[in-house]
This record gives C-alpha cells, sequence and structure tokens, in this order.
C-alpha cells in the first residue's frame, strides 16, 4: 500500500502513465495492469475503512430488544402495455393477519403473565425466535410491453402468519385455555 | 383438525411447545401459577379470538393455495 501511496494523489496521472507506455511497448503492459489491479483495492479498502466500517461499528450498537418491524410493500407500474394482468396475492390481508396474531399473542401473554414484570420479556422472547425483522418490498415495472402475465406472492407472510397462529395455540393449550 | 392434518406446517407443533415452556422456565414464568391470573369471562375472550383467528388464517392459506394452483 506504501508503494501506491506515492502514487496516488493522482489517480488521472497514474492512467495516463499506463496508456502512455502501452502505446510505446507492449512488453510492459501485462506488468502495469497487473500492478493497477492490485493496487487500485487496496486504495478503496482504505476508503472504507475510515468510513463504512467504522459507522457500522457504531449502528450495529443498540439494543437488541427491538420489536418486530415488518413491512410489506408491492409497487406495480405498468406503463405504456397493453393486455397486462397482474394478479397480486393479497399481501394486505395478510399483514393485517399478521398483525392480529401479533396482537393476541401479546394480549394473552399480557393478561395471564402481565402482573409480574416478566410479562414483556416473555413477549419478546417468543416472538424475536420465531421472526426476526424483515421487509419485504416488491417493484415491478412493467413497461412498453404486450400480453403479460404478472403474479406476485409474499411468501415471508404467509410462512409468518403458519407459525404465529401456530406459537398463539401452543400458548394458549399451556396455559390451559383451550 | 382436518384442515390440520390436510396441510403439514413447516415448523412441528413440539418445537413451539417446547420453545414456549423454555422461555417460560427461563424468566420463571409457571404456567400453574398464571392459569390463577384469568377469570372464567377472559378465559373465554381469549378461547374465541384464537378460534376466530385460526379460522381467519386458514381462510387465508386456503386461498393461497388456490391462487397457487391456477
Amino acid at each position: 500500500m506504501s508503494v501506491y501511496r506515492s502514487k496516488a494523489e493522482g489517480t488521472n496521472r497514474f492512467h495516463e502513465d499506463l496508456y502512455g507506455d502501452d502505446c510505446a511497448c507492449d512488453s510492459q503492459e501485462s506488468g502495469y495492469e497487473t500492478n493497477n489491479y492490485q493496487s487500485a483495492p487496496a486504495y478503496y479498502e482504505n476508503g472504507f475503512n475510515s468510513n463504512f466500517f467504522g459507522d457500522t461499528s457504531v449502528v450495529q450498537e443498540g439494543d437488541e430488544f427491538s420489536y418486530m418491524e415488518q413491512e410489506s410493500a408491492e409497487v406495480i407500474w405498468v406503463k405504456e402495455s397493453c393486455n397486462i394482468t397482474v394478479t397480486s396475492t393479497d399481501t394486505q390481508i395478510g399483514a393485517s393477519l399478521q398483525a392480529a396474531l401479533q396482537l393476541a399473542i401479546a394480549i394473552v401473554i399480557r393478561l395471564s403473565i402481565g402482573d409480574s414484570a416478566d410479562g414483556e420479556e416473555v413477549e419478546q422472547e417468543l416472538m424475536q425466535t420465531i421472526i426476526s425483522s424483515q421487509v419485504n418490498k416488491q417493484k415491478i415495472f412493467i413497461y412498453n410491453t404486450k400480453d403479460a402475465k404478472v403474479t406476485t406472492t409474499d411468501t415471508d407472510i404467509a410462512i409468518n402468519i403458519q407459525l404465529l397462529l401456530q406459537l398463539l395455540v401452543a400458548l394458549v393449550i399451556m396455559i390451559d385455555i383451550l | 383438525m382436518m384442515s390440520e392434518s390436510s396441510k403439514k406446517p413447516m415448523m412441528p407443533n413440539k418445537v413451539i411447545e417446547v420453545m414456549v415452556d423454555s422461555i417460560f422456565r427461563k424468566n420463571g414464568v409457571k404456567p400453574e401459577e398464571v392459569k390463577d391470573n384469568l377469570s372464567e369471562k377472559q378465559r373465554e375472550m381469549l378461547k374465541e379470538m384464537v378460534a376466530d383467528l385460526k379460522e381467519q388464517v386458514e381462510e387465508f392459506q386456503q386461498k393461497r393455495n388456490e391462487s397457487k394452483s391456477e
């Protein structure tokens, strides 16, 4: 890296050197090429070290008891096209159903364990093991197309719903409601 | 009950059960004691809520399967 730094002040000049020599002599070309490829990543890496990795360590510092964050969005743009059939599985219903299940689990826990201080922690722990935070966004652009059929499904939400229901039922059985 | 056998859950119920149990244990929650926190009326309400949600989920899955097979 230290070798590169001496040249780093002018990357443009470096390239000029490279191309200049290219014309003059073919045998030297390969030598310059490897030099270029090897040192370039080192230079960028240096740049990322100070900006990128420094920031990430700060961001990750947050506490782990974050609530679940879920998003499901769908955008479909149809432009300058005709005869487009779009079948979109009801993401909205899935999302609200998922929210309802989460709420139900929270209610069951709050009613049963609520008065002891652990209620909230139990709730978070249960949810966390099942689902981690996830964002599901779909964007579809259809442009200048004729006679196309597009089908979209949100598999994640279906799985989540299934798992949440299982969790709710297990919970309710355990505290002897069902 | 019928639908439970027809659609295989991707996560075995036993796994969920053990997980819930372990989390209860870890936080010192005893199911026997927790039971007494609920009144008969609350119990009934929760029961209805779960049954209702179960029905909705089944309906949702069914719709999904239908659109998939089309």
